[in-house]
């Protein structure tokens, strides 16, 4: 077999077999560590293999390798199996990368659980690895909707990871239904594929309206997974899981999946011109609204998830204005940098026992690794030039150039602006200024995880020159330049940045934020998912539970009592009588004679 | 016609009258004796139908040996104080028609096959009849052995008594079920 | 003596034998019908021994033999049920009452 392949299964087998075995021996995750051992070691394998995949560098070309997977009248219903090439590959190694950094961090974060706990912890953060692995080098759709599905069970699972606690519960549920409903959006997607091209492959030429059909029942999916408006309500609430899981799965990856899906299948979606449109609009709308709403927020993690709401707009974006690798890039740069600031946001909760920003403050004296690497983080995030962020948030920019009458251009560069205003925000509440009274006694984190804070600084710092190599793989190029898009950029962030540190250092608040933080809380789009939930789903179920009940179960036991009151009924028929039953063989034998003699 | 309508009484006469009187007899000594005529009957029939060998054996076996056996069954049995046992009057109309019935069916067909090809052979001779049977249908003959053997054996074991009854007793009513009666 | 004729008569026994299969309440008067039925069927084998040569001698020998031995282990079970209820009567023999 290939040696490339066989680096894919190990990234697909070594988190599998850690998660199998912590599922199968129940020793291994009830006593806590081995299940963490086990996972960590899975996590190492498969990132040494994805860099390995990455060093070889295909370069345009594509290697597929595939099995057939049920077999029906002698043709496979689908492919199982791995594709690698050059979209495929750098996500592999992102993801690896980034979950061995958190899976590391998790070591200290979650220490206080109970043992039990922490090793069901780290049996679904294996489970994860492999269901995000297998939608990476999915070969076709069946196979990145099994995976799409398997890492969407694994987010309910780690947001509702303290079931204990009824608003984690709820949050994971909330989650789950509402993902669950865009992806029937994928599941159609797929149905519709089928009957057209009698394969699940994104690389067919449809008919116009197939396309468009399908690019956007997909794009449903990508909307509920990427939480891009109005399906954006539920990340906010999944922060109630555990700060890893946010870093990991809720900035970095998962939700990164639905932007991935579209740069996968991007020889389908080039094809979809008015889906592509309304993924520009969707995308900038996201950006800007999430934006604003996470100038407001009082919690850090709500803050950082608006912020990843924002910036899945601007990939969302970019890939309606029709360059996937300008999505990709952002994809890319910021699992690196949003990840960075949820381990450095958790490090800051871990020490004031807190996630509100008003018992934060001054926390730069008092824990300067995290404060630093924070600091980068944000700085790339808001697009500060060289960082990471800078660098793909201007090739989007750049992609937006001329796109719907600038308009789409206009507004993420606005958002641009706000982007570094909130994240001045959030560093001078945490670790500028005063400490809050929790905040005295605040002290930094230990190795476990500030490491992985420094790690991930460094491709939030110089993943952007990485540019050009995943340009090149994905078939074009990337080159710097000096024009208007940079320049207005790097100002809008620089701008954004000083205002803000101006306005929160004084004390002050900014403009218009009592009007936002208003609309925050009267929360409208929530109230009109919760109207369907409570209206229009829970009476569905409802009913179907009645039907259920009533009509297939009561038809199930209807046939039994019927089947017991009929043998009831019958039984007069055995009177014990001799002479009756002599009777029965005598018209039996007669009624046998009748019909064997008949003509 | 009437060469049949001859026969049909004098068979009538022979076998059909003794058997209505078996089948609706109330006193059940005569209900045997009946029986005996019956048979009786038959074997003239068969003696008439050349088959003299069989003849004498349905004398011996039958009226000598079967009919002996029921007066004796009738004997350990039956309460010999006279009182008959009605026949069952629903049962009655029943079992007439289902009897019609059968004779209804088997006489038309009976009555509509094309029996001409059919004409009376020579029979076996009693040599003839045993060089068959220890012949070509020794293997029957063998498990007709077993089968009495058997016979013998299962009436020997369901009838017997476990415990021995005190002189002159009378055998438990049917309320009790007396220990070992029933094996 | 025609052929139909002795069919027709072996048939009436038959039928007869039926009627007393279906009525008596008496086991050994049951068992004295079963008797006649039995005596109707070889009387056809003898019959059709006569009338085209079927080889109906040796089969009526066995089913004689058949016969006695039904007699034998009938008339045992007359008397197991005659000690168990005190008398014959069929209805007695219910315990198949479902």
């Amino acid at each position: 077999m290939n040696p490339s392949v066989t680096l894919a299964l190990v990234t697909l087998a070594a988190p599998l077999a850690a998660a199998l075995l912590s599922v199968v021996i129940p020793p291994i995750r009830h006593r806590g560590a081995p299940a963490a051992m086990l996972t960590l070691l899975g996590s190492l394998l498969a990132t040494g293999a994805a860099g390995l995949l990455v060093m070889e560098d295909l370069a345009g070309r594509a290697i597929r390798a595939t099995v057939p997977w049920m077999v029906v009248q002698g043709r496979p219903l689908g492919q199982v199996g791995v594709r690698l090439d050059a979209v495929s590959i750098p996500m592999l190694l992102v993801v690896c990368l980034v979950a061995l950094g958190v899976q590391i961090y998790s070591v200290a974060y979650m220490h206080d659980e109970k043992r039990r706990s922490y090793g069901r912890y780290f049996a679904y953060h294996a489970l994860f690895l492999f269901s995000m692995n297998l939608l990476v080098l999915a070969p076709d759709l069946l196979q990145a909707f099994a995976g799409w599905e398997l890492v969407g069970l694994v987010s309910y699972l780690l947001i509702g990871f303290h079931f204990d606690r009824p608003s984690a519960a709820r949050a994971a549920v909330k989650a789950f239904w509402m993902t669950k409903l865009a992806d029937m959006g994928f599941l159609f997607a797929l149905l519709v594929l089928y009957a057209r091209t009698g394969a699940f492959s994104w690389d067919v030429a449809l008919r116009p309206e197939v396309a468009e059909a399908t690019a956007g029942l997909i794009f449903l999916a990508v909307m509920g997974k990427s939480a891009q408006f109005p399906l954006h309500v539920w990340l906010p609430d999944a922060m109630e899981g555990p700060t890893p899981v946010s870093a990991l799965l809720h900035a970095a990856t998962m939700v990164a999946a639905g932007v991935f899906l579209v740069v996968r299948a991007d020889p389908l979606f080039a094809q979809a011109h008015w889906v592509q449109g309304g993924m520009l609009w969707v995308g900038t709308i996201t950006a800007v609204f999430t934006a604003l709403l996470g100038l407001v927020q009082t919690d850090i993690k709500r803050v950082l998830a608006y912020s990843t709401c924002s910036q899945l707009g601007f990939m969302v974006a970019a890939l309606g204005a029709g360059s996937a690798f300008a999505g990709y890039f952002h994809l890319g740069t910021h699992a690196f940098f949003k990840a960075l600031l949820f381990l450095g946001a958790g490090s800051v909760i871990h020490a004031v026992h807190s996630n509100e920003m008003k018992d934060m403050g001054g926390l730069a004296r008092r824990m300067p690794l995290t404060a630093v690497t924070f600091g980068l983080g944000a700085l790339s995030l808001a697009g500060i030039p060289p960082l990471a962020g800078f660098a793909s948030k201007d090739v989007i920019l750049t992609a937006l150039e001329g796109k719907a009458g600038w308009i789409p251009w206009a507004l993420l560069l606005a958002t641009a602006f706000l982007t570094a205003f909130y994240m001045g925000r959030v560093l001078v509440l945490t670790f500028l200024g005063k400490p809050s009274p929790a905040a005295a006694h605040a002290h930094e984190s230990p190795a476990a995880m500030t490491v992985p804070l420094v790690a991930l600084g460094i491709p939030t710092v110089a993943a952007g020159f990485l540019g050009p190599w995943l340009a090149r793989g994905l078939g074009g190029e990337m080159h710097l330049h000096l024009g208007l898009t940079p320049v207005l950029a790097s100002l809008a962030g620089l701008g954004g940045l000083l205002l803000s540190l101006a306005t929160y250092l004084r004390g002050r608040e900014a403009p218009l934020a009592a009007t936002v933080a208003a609309l925050d809380r009267a929360s409208l789009v929530d109230r009109a998912w919760a109207f369907g939930y409570h209206s229009v789903l829970l009476p569905v179920s409802g009913l179907l539970r009645w039907v259920d009940r009533y009509l297939v179960d009561g038809l199930m036991n209807g046939l039994g009592w019927g089947t017991l009151e009929t043998g009831q009924a019958m039984r007069p028929v055995q009177t014990g009588r001799t002479r009756d039953y002599a009777l029965a063989v005598v018209v039996g034998a007669l009624v046998l004679m009748v019909l064997g003699a008949w003509p | 016609m009437t060469a049949e309508l001859g026969f049909g009484v004098f068979a009538f006469l022979l076998v059909g009258f003794p058997a209505l009187r078996v089948v609706t007899s109330r006193d059940l000594v005569r209900t045997v004796l009946w029986l005996a005529v019956t048979l009786l009957g038959t074997a003239v029939l068969f003696a008439l139908l050349h088959a003299p060998f069989l003849a004498g054996v349905q004398v011996l076996t039958y009226v000598g040996g079967v009919v002996t056996l029921m007066v004796f069954g009738v004997m350990v049995t039956h309460k010999h104080d006279g009182t008959t046992v009605a026949i069952d009057g629903a049962n009655r109309v029943r079992g007439a028609l289902a009897a019609l019935a059968f004779f209804g069916v088997v006489a038309f067909a009976i009555v509509r096959t094309d029996l001409s090809s059919l004409t009376p052979v020579e029979t076996p001779s009693t040599q003839d009849l045993a060089m068959a049977l220890l012949d070509r249908y020794l293997i029957a003959f063998e498990v007709a052995s077993v089968l009495l053997l058997a016979a013998i054996i299962s009436a020997v074991v369901l009838a017997r008594r476990r415990d021995p009854l005190p002189e002159g007793a009378e055998p438990a009513d049917g309320a009790r079920l007396q220990e070992g009666s029933v094996p | 003596m025609t052929l139909r004729a002795l069919l027709l008569v072996a048939t009436a026994l038959f039928s007869i034998g039926i009627y007393g299969l279906l009525t008596r309440r008496q086991a050994v008067a049951l068992l004295l019908s079963i008797e006649v039925m039995a005596n109707a069927a070889n009387l056809v084998f003898v019959v059709f021994a006569r009338y085209g040569g079927a080889p109906g001698h040796p089969l009526v020998l066995f089913a004689l033999a058949i016969t006695v031995a039904e007699v034998a282990v009938g008339l045992a079970l007359v008397l197991v049920l005659y000690r168990r209820h005190g008398d014959t009567l069929l209805e007695l023999a219910s315990e198949a009452k479902g």
